[in-house]
């Protein structure tokens, strides 16, 4: 008994297999895109959402002709948000798939690992989430010394910069407290924003730290009660930011929050809907007078059984259309002169407004500041810190 | 604020915490007091109670809108029952195909196969229900109660007395009644238990339904802390798993013990000496240690002295 | 497609490694330890720290990772080895959290672009898995050797002992204490080098890499091969990456979920371990006082273990 089951798991195996090798080889025409991101384990939904946005815009483009006449086609690969799963995922983009460009990976380290390679193999990298400085610093490997690297989410620097200087001069606070994790994103803005803070003269009174996965802040928030803080700055992702506002409230601590771009996911108005009023976050510019994302979040929404898609998906859809455009200009799947292309990028018009690449591939965006009424983020407007004064762009 | 005050909540929260733990903590040391394994698909059993509990509370409620009332608090006792029926029966599944044949085997294989099931549950459940955080809605009135600077939320005082509660009543049951016995019997020697005339096979089925029940509860109470998703259960499993052997693994009075320290230190730990509060695993973890040291056995575990 | 099983006997190789020093702790030894994680991130640390910090040889961080992992292993093992099964289990668990915990809360990054190990000139890059592969190997047939040595002599004997019964180790003039922590210290030591290899191949150091997991895999890795026998850990390290990484290597992740690829993996664990409870390989049957000349040993080493001759089995 034991035998034929385990004989026709082997089997199942097998023939999947052959199946499966047989309908990849099929590729004579299409553009291969790959895409790593975390697809099962503890962080799965980030990469569930921007791979699902990339599938999105992938779809919209092959319904329109594709690029060319060719289609683009898709490949996820799971990196479980480690280094090595990352890896063995790109191993199997870039030789067994063979594809000719890589959107990922969601999470900065594998990011990190993943860039290394592709700054040495020559194939473009376009990360939608991955913030940590170090990503787009990697030295380029390859014979001809050219950048392969992009990613289509401002850097920690940047968008923590417009943050303490918005806190500081915008919204006048002098003494803030902080509550982040310990992982490159949180921790990268918390301590990002509190340089800036300090420079300008302003006080982070209370910096608390917990990890990535914790559900309980009640003692973090008992301190920062304590410390008594103007505000609270808790750059965190939607789960751990839903679940500090709430334990908030039941605390009693009653001052404003102030949060990042991991705000900007509408999952945090069913998660924590009662407690969402008055936070304040500076996530991604919005172009004025487009409704490229307002389209993209009604698709996402047909799409994906209702589920909205957060600000990593949206820089996940405009990556992949940033890809599909330079494909198209490039009108080869040539690795080298794709990469020029996404370089040549000039004022690309995405969901998240207008997007430019600087020589080292980071992003260059003005950031957005967004304030909640209920449930319902009002966008303020978009913001830039010019000779060390915040300015209002638009 | 006084220092006072602010240790005093401290305990509070901590106290919460703990008492999550206690609760999937007895389900953990029911299992391994009879079959002697780390049952690691334990936590994924209270996710898939969770679940089941937040989609038939939904449906009773009719969405995430309801304003508490009686009827809700009623729907959530309902939904509560279901998910505890399904979770025992998903239970004794388990059991039944991964771990009975392996009962013989050398004792950590049952271990490997409860990864396994473990794997299966958690991507199952990603695969159905996707991977976002779910509310599970408060069936009472959550409103915080504030004593003297301290503040305590209702919630937080049903997860305790339930986890106190549930712990007497398996106190009860295994040390009154005929089957507790035979449980006792069984985890003492399983081979004379059944030359005594019981169903050893039986017993264990119901061991693993009391304790994935459980578990159901221990989930469906900690969601309105936690939120609901697939790989919720991973890391309190482990954490309960912890405070089960800190008691003394076997005894329900230790996972009692066990999870409220455990939930304590960790909401006390950090602060009380000065140090971020995202090191406070390593706290829990150093003076979790230190208790082994001291009490080799866990705190309430028996001293077994080995025979020659 | 070959290009990818390359890589898969890369990691195969690295966690074959990492399952000897396992296999030592837990199948020679008998102790249920979950910290190996611990051992390989403490490893995977030195190597990032002795050549992108101070600039040093890849081989230079080696004996540095295996000293420090040891120590570490020597340290903790002290006190809590005197602990019995489950509840050495949760302390050595406990240490893997703590060595986790303290290095995201030092730098939750992690080191990355971290130069690459060079032999005799020779760079070994990433892309160039064979090299990879025969560095790696070259490190499993070492300590497959060592550690097969060790079992037979009057070391492991004494491991084996205090694994089969402690009292009667004890009064047969066996100092257990001793025993298991050299082979703790041993297991932590192998444990640390797998982490050097590890960092030489990804060049990225990520805390959040080292969860208990992957103790518990190497765990596995070594029930399923079968405890206590050297050559079915290196086969079990094999068969659990060859089957975590199949719908990868057939080209199946590009048509199932990723879920579904999970759900497949678990799915083999549960029916490789219902089908061989005992191990794949079972524990190693060797004869004491082996008759056998080295040259015999040599070919019995590459026969199925079925010819090997009748003998007082243990």
């Amino acid at each position: 008994m034991r035998k034929v089951i385990a004989l026709l798991l082997v089997a199942f195996v097998c023939l999947a297999g052959v199946v499966a090798g047989g309908s990849g080889e099929s590729s004579g025409d299409t553009y291969k895109i790959g895409f790593i991101g975390p697809l099962t384990g503890d962080n799965a939904n980030y990469g569930i959402r921007c791979s699902n946005a990339a599938r999105l815009a992938i779809n919209e483009i092959n319904a329109d002709g594709g690029v060319d006449g060719k289609m683009l086609e898709l490949i996820a690969e799971d990196s479980e948000g480690t280094v090595d799963k990352a890896l063995a995922a790109y191993e199997k983009l870039a030789y067994m798939d063979e594809v000719c460009a890589i959107i990922g990976p969601v999470f900065t380290s594998p990011a990190l690992a993943v860039a290394q390679r592709c700054q040495e193999d020559g194939i473009v990298m376009i990360s939608p989430s991955a913030t940590h400085k170090d990503v787009t610093a990697q030295p380029a490997t390859n014979p001809d010394g050219l950048n392969y690297v992009f990613r289509t989410v401002p850097s920690d620097a940047l968008q923590s910069e417009v943050a303490g200087h918005y806190f500081y001069e915008v919204l006048g606070y002098r003494k803030l407290a902080s509550l982040y994790a310990m992982n490159d994103y949180s921790q990268g803005l918390a301590l990002g924003m509190k340089e800036t803070f300090e420079a300008l003269g302003g006080q982070v009174v209370a910096e608390e730290t917990c990890m990535v996965g914790d559900k309980d802040f009640r003692t973090q928030l008992t301190e920062i009660r304590a410390a008594a803080p103007e505000a609270v700055y808790i750059p965190n992702y939607t789960v751990e930011d839903a679940l500090i506002l709430e334990q908030a409230a039941q605390l009693g601590v009653n001052v404003p929050f102030l949060s990042s771009d991991g705000f900007s996911d509408p999952e945090i108005y069913n998660l924590a809907p009662d407690f969402t009023d008055g936070v304040i976050y500076v996530g991604p510019a919005q172009a004025e007078a487009s409704s490229i994302l307002a389209d993209f979040q009604v698709a996402y929404s047909e799409a994906y059984n209702g589920d909205s898609p957060d600000s990593f998906a949206t820089n996940s859809y405009d990556a992949t259309y940033i890809l599909a455009a330079a494909i198209d200009r490039a009108d080869s799947a040539d690795t080298t002169a794709i990469r020029n292309e996404v370089a040549a990028t000039d004022d690309f018009q995405g969901a998240n407004g207008t997007m430019n690449f600087a020589a080292n591939g980071d992003l260059v965006a003005s950031q957005g500041v967004y304030e909640v009424e209920g449930t319902t983020p009002v966008y303020v407007g978009a913001f830039q810190v010019v000779d060390g004064h915040i300015v209002q762009v638009d | 604020m006084g220092t006072l005050t602010l240790y005093m909540q401290y305990i509070v929260n901590g106290l919460t915490l703990g008492a999550i733990y206690s609760l999937i903590a007895l389900g953990y040391t029911m299992v391994y007091g009879i079959l002697k394994f780390i049952n690691f698909a334990h936590g994924d059993i209270l996710m898939v109670g969770a679940f089941i509990g937040l989609i038939i509370y939904n449906a009773l409620t009719g969405g995430e809108a309801a304003d508490p009332s009686a009827w809700t608090l009623i729907a959530f006792f309902i939904s509560m029952l279901i998910s505890m029926a399904s979770c025992a029966v998903l239970g004794m599944v388990i059991e039944r195909i991964a771990y009975k044949p392996l009962r013989n085997a050398n004792r950590l294989a049952p271990l490997l196969s409860a990864i396994g099931v473990s794997f299966i549950l958690s991507n199952g459940a990603a695969w159905i229900f996707g991977t976002q955080s779910r509310r599970f809605p408060y069936p009472f009135e959550n409103t915080p109660i504030h004593i003297g600077g301290i503040s305590i939320t209702p919630h937080q005082i049903v997860m305790v007395v339930v986890s106190v509660a549930m712990m007497l009543l398996l106190t009860f049951f295994v040390n009154k009644t005929r089957m507790g016995k035979a449980m006792r019997a069984c985890s003492l020697d399983q081979s004379t238990s059944m030359l005594m005339g019981i169903n050893v096979n039986r017993v264990i089925s119901l061991t693993f339904a009391i304790g994935s029940a459980l578990a159901a509860v221990g989930g469906m109470l900690a969601a309105f802390d936690f939120r609901v998703y697939p790989s919720m259960g991973t890391m309190t499993g482990l954490k309960a798993f912890v405070a089960a052997v800190i008691g003394g693994i076997g005894n329900i009075q230790g996972a009692m013990i066990g999870g409220i320290l455990l939930g304590i230190l960790e909401a006390v730990g950090a602060p009380l000496l000065h140090i971020p509060n995202g090191m406070r695993d390593t706290v829990a973890f150093a003076v979790l240690i230190i208790v082994l040291l001291v009490k080799p056995d866990g705190i309430l575990g028996k001293n077994e002295r080995e025979k020659v | 497609m070959l290009n990818f099983f390359q890589l898969i006997l890369i990691y195969a190789g690295i966690y074959a490694v990492m399952a000897i020093g396992q296999n030592c702790i837990t199948g020679y030894t008998g102790m249920l330890s979950l910290c190996h994680a611990g051992f390989f991130c403490i490893g995977s640390y030195a190597t990032a720290i002795i050549c992108k910090t101070f600039g040093l040889s890849f081989w230079i961080s080696l004996p540095v990772a295996a000293i420090a992992a040891g120590l570490v292993g020597l340290l903790i093992g002290i006190p809590t080895l005197r602990l019995k099964g489950d509840y050495l289990c949760i302390a050595t668990l406990g240490l893997g959290e703590i060595i986790r915990n303290i290095a995201t809360n030092i730098n939750p990054v992690g080191y990355n672009s971290i130069p690459r190990a060079t032999l005799f000139g020779y760079q070994f890059a990433s892309r160039n898995k064979l090299a990879f592969i025969i560095l790696i190997w070259a490190f499993v047939l070492v300590f497959y050797i060592l550690f097969q040595q060790l079992a037979h002599s009057r070391l492991g004997r004494a491991m084996i002992a205090v694994r089969e019964d402690e009292v009667a180790a004890q009064s047969n003039g066996i100092n257990v204490t001793k025993y298991k922590i050299s082979s703790f210290v041993l297991g932590a030591a192998v444990g640390g080098i797998a982490g050097c290899l590890q960092t030489a191949y990804t060049l990225t150091v990520q805390p959040g890499s080292y969860t208990f997991m992957v103790s518990v895999m190497v765990l596995c890795t070594v029930v399923l091969g079968g405890m206590g026998n050297a050559k079915a850990v290196i086969l079990g390290a094999f068969i659990i990456q060859f089957i975590s990484y199949l719908p990868q290597l057939t080209g199946l992740t590009n048509v199932i979920p990723a879920q579904a690829k999970q759900l497949i993996y678990g799915l083999l664990l549960v029916v490789m371990m219902l089908c061989r409870p005992q191990g794949i390989l079972g524990r190693d049957k060797y004869r004491y006082g082996d008759p056998r000349t080295r040259m015999e040993k040599f070919r019995d080493f590459f026969a199925r273990p079925k010819k090997k001759a009748k003998g007082g089995e243990v």
